[in-house]
């Protein structure tokens, strides 16, 4: 009974798969049979779309069905280069618009209700949708798909590789949220159908499969907050420690331990470039990259400074203290998509930190590598590698991820369409608060997230600040919109 | 577990720990002594099988152990000799760890519940007591203690009896590299690396090298050939390098005038500054790699003088010297002495700022 089902569950998927293509044929019934054009439209989701938009067709069909046609040539693009234009709904003709629409009520997952997570589901996706500023991301994939069709377009390579990079990762995530829809409503088929059929393992098992979809639509609506350029890459993350001795550079190191922690939660790669030791306690500075994906989309949320309240432990007279450090992240964008060329002639290399006559009458291990930008002054330095040759390549990575992250402020800063509201955090923006005394609390300037145990948060646990405030700002982004 | 056992538990391991350290410091004192006998070369920590085992406690024992004695270092050694502090020192000791435990970033994500974990160990956890204070109390080099010197982005084993190759020298392959790219055929050529210690230049030169390129590299000490040797093996460079032992030019009887590039770090200290050297280079590395007679100059003039019969026309020679007097001194020395024999004399300085290398191309 089950694998008759199953059997006819897969000639209804492949039916509705086959739509657009089937109501092509239909198409050219109908245009003989004028009547059986309004029986047809009801059930054929895939009608209306070849009538809007295959062009081609239109010359063949008659007079109804021109008209019909008006806003169909630009539209021909699209359809070839995206092929976003199918709205996806089920036998019964229910889109993930009308699931959303029905405002079906949403239970705890641990009820099994079809609709329930159907309903989940669907609102996921819208959000998902909101947070990829779907209209816009259409307009641009568009507008790409015109610039990678002329035929000039490899005349500059470089330019050629950046539109085809951004044209393929929207592309991705267009695909992406199509094919959740998909998926949507492809299990709400199957579990109608099982129902139909009288057949409650299948449709306990479909109503499975959905909720397993609505546990992982979620994890697809963070990474929705993750649609930056530069979100997907590795990150170098800074610390500095501001004023006030040992007390601050004790909060500094507390800090990066913070990210260190976090970072391997997250199983990211964590090495330590570049770390300044204060003489007590703590550090000067340090610079942590972190390796793995979406380490940057992450970690730029903490770009600001963070403040810490507490009785000090190198205070004899146990006074209160108020430390501050700085926090600055910087993308490692992949090799060609560099928006800085360093020349070679532009740096001075220099051993640090190495005092005497050096060579044959010194043994040393500290090999540490400065290097400075010269037309911009910018430095990096690296001193934890265990040869000069790997400290240098690593400053220079350092480098290079500094002087890419300044061009693009100064590009954002041109171009005020593309000025994010995390531009808006430098460097010295105080964004969020520890204390340890009188009471303890941890609470973000910016969102007014909160947590009453600071000891998990600086043990790493930073992702529910990291999300509200992603939440946040791309929320406020799509207001000013 | 009531609290009496577990008190009962943790002096148990306690005992035993210090048993096996008492064991294995009497057993260390033949297998780690450091007198350069063997002709085997030591196997460098990192490259040793990880049969040995301690807990992570008794690990982290030994790291708070070693923490202590280190900082208890401050700035004495800096201050006496220009050593190094205890910063670096503690770095070295991470370093350490890293080489002698099989997988160090498992140190790093350690939990509460796992404190009784087992470590899989590179030496005997006693053994890591015994070499810490050899670094620390007979001030032997880092390299010496874990069997290797990072160079480049080489691992290059090392032992009493060969020098440890210096992060200046490193920009003697960079000089090459320059000069492969201005002349391709350079590519194809004889190079040849007197002195080679531990193989560094050599087998980096050898790296850069076309299909049809070679290396000699030559020297006295029967400890630095084997020791190079290896460190050819282990880059798979057999057939690219050839290690001879014998006094600068000696073994290149045959080549005269065939020698497309020539390089040396030669010793070049004055005999008068070897005493008071920093600890660990002179009271542990060969003093044969480090004294270059009464002005140091003795084996720089040497080569100069090898260099004219040696290179081919066009060849080129790269020397490292000991800063800016023995730089002027050799430029000199080729200009009057060898008149013509050379052209494009260079004073190139190290990433610090000193003068640190003479090149020029064989007329």
């Amino acid at each position: 009974m089950t694998s008759n089902i199953l059997r006819t569950a897969y000639r209804r998927r492949s039916s509705s798969i086959l739509s657009p293509y089937q109501s092509i044929s239909t198409f050219f019934q109908s245009s003989s049979h004028p009547q059986s054009i309004d029986k047809q439209q009801n059930h054929v989701s895939g009608f209306e779309f070849i009538s809007k938009n295959a062009y081609g067709f239109s010359s063949v069909s008659n007079k109804r069905s021109t008209l019909s046609c008006g806003c169909c040539f630009n539209n021909t693009q699209m359809w070839f280069s995206t092929q976003t234009a199918v709205e996806p709904s089920t036998s019964d003709g229910l889109t993930v618009d009308d699931i959303v629409a029905n405002q079906w009520t949403i239970l705890d997952e641990s009820e099994s209700d079809w609709k329930s997570h159907a309903s989940a589901v669907a609102q996921s996706i819208r959000l998902i949708k909101k947070r990829l500023k779907w209209k816009k991301l259409k307009v641009r994939l568009e507008m790409l798909s015109i610039q990678i069709e002329k035929p000039d377009l490899w005349h500059n390579p470089v330019h050629a590789g950046k539109i085809s990079r951004e044209h393929g990762s929207l592309m991705g995530k267009m695909k992406e949220v199509n094919g959740l829809e998909r998926e949507l409503i492809d299990h709400i088929d199957m579990i109608k159908l099982a129902h139909e059929e009288d057949d409650p393992d299948l449709e306990l098992e479909s109503v499975k499969a959905l909720l397993r979809m609505r546990q992982s639509v979620k994890e697809k609506e963070h990474e929705a907050l993750l649609a930056g350029e530069h979100d997907s890459c590795s990150c170098y993350i800074e610390v500095q420690a501001g004023a006030g001795g040992t007390e601050s550079m004790d909060w500094a190191g507390m800090v990066m331990q913070m990210y260190k922690m976090w970072a391997q939660r997250h199983g990211y790669g964590v090495t330590v470039v570049d770390e300044m030791r204060g003489e007590i306690a703590g550090i000067k500075r340090a610079t942590l990259r972190v390796d793995g994906e979406y380490a940057y989309g992450y970690a730029k949320a903490e770009v600001g400074a963070h403040r810490l309240v507490r009785i000090s432990p190198f205070d004899s007279a146990k006074r209160r203290h108020t430390s501050f450090a700085a926090v600055a992240v910087t993308p490692i964008l992949g090799d060609g998509s560099h928006h800085v060329q360093i020349n070679e002639s532009d740096l001075r290399i220099e051993r640090y930190r190495s005092g005497g006559a050096g060579g044959q009458h010194a043994n040393v291990t500290d090999s540490a590598v400065r290097i400075t930008h010269i037309p911009t002054g910018i430095t990096a330095a690296c001193q934890n590698e265990r040869s000069q040759h790997q400290n240098k390549a690593s400053a220079m990575a350092v480098l290079q991820s500094r002087l890419d992250q300044r061009e693009m402020a100064r590009q954002a800063q041109m171009n005020a369409q593309y000025t994010q509201s995390l531009t808006d955090n430098s460097f010295g923006n105080q964004i969020r608060s520890y204390v340890l005394h009188p009471y303890r609390m941890v609470k973000d300037l910016r969102t007014n997230f909160e947590v009453s145990d600071p000891d998990s948060v600086l043990e790493g646990e930073i992702d529910d600040f990291i999300l509200s405030f992603l939440t946040d700002s791309m929320d406020k982004e799509n207001e000013e919109v | 577990m009531n609290l009496s056992t577990l008190t009962r538990a943790s002096s148990l391991s306690t005992t035993i720990t210090s048993t096996t350290l008492r064991r294995s410091i009497t057993i260390s004192s033949s297998s780690l002594s450091y007198t350069p006998t063997s002709t085997n070369p030591k196997t460098p920590l990192f490259l040793r099988p990880p049969i040995f085992t301690a807990t992570l406690t008794d690990l982290q024992k030994f790291q708070n152990w070693a923490k202590t004695l280190t900082s208890s270092i401050g700035s004495s050694f800096k201050d006496s000799d220009n050593g190094p502090d205890s910063t670096i020192l503690h770095r070295e000791l991470n370093w350490f760890i890293e080489d002698a435990v099989e997988n160090p970033n498992s140190l790093l994500t350690q939990s509460e519940t796992e404190i009784g974990r087992v470590v899989k160990l590179r030496a005997e956890l006693g053994d890591l007591y015994t070499l810490w204070k050899q670094r620390i109390e007979k001030r032997r080099p880092f390299q010496y203690v874990v069997g290797c010197e990072h160079w480049r982005d080489l691992v290059l084993s090392v032992e009493e009896g060969v020098l440890i190759p210096r992060p200046e020298t490193e920009l003697i392959v960079d000089l090459v590299c320059d000069v492969m790219k201005m002349n391709e055929e350079m590519k194809s050529g004889l190079w040849v690396d007197l002195g080679t210690g531990s193989g560094a230049i050599g087998i980096a030169i050898a790296r850069v090298l076309g299909e049809f390129g070679r290396v000699i590299a030559t020297d006295l000490s029967p400890v630095a050939v084997h020791v190079a040797q290896f460190n050819v093996k282990r880059y798979n460079l057999q057939d690219k390098v050839s290690v001879m032992q014998g006094s600068w030019f000696d073994p290149l009887s045959g080549f005269e005038g065939r020698v497309a590039g020539l390089v040396s770090n030669p010793p070049y200290i004055p005999s008068g500054h070897i005493n008071g050297l920093q600890a660990e280079v002179g009271r542990h590395e060969p003093i044969l790699a480090l004294d270059g007679g009464e002005d140091g100059m003795s084996d720089l003039l040497h080569l100069c003088n090898g260099a004219e019969f040696m290179l081919k026309s066009g060849g080129f020679f790269a020397f490292e010297t000991n800063g800016e007097d023995q730089c002027r001194f050799l430029v000199d020395h080729m200009k009057s002495v060898h008149n013509n024999s050379f052209c494009d004399l260079k004073i190139i300085p190290d990433l610090a700022g000193i003068q640190r290398f003479v090149t020029g191309i064989r007329s």
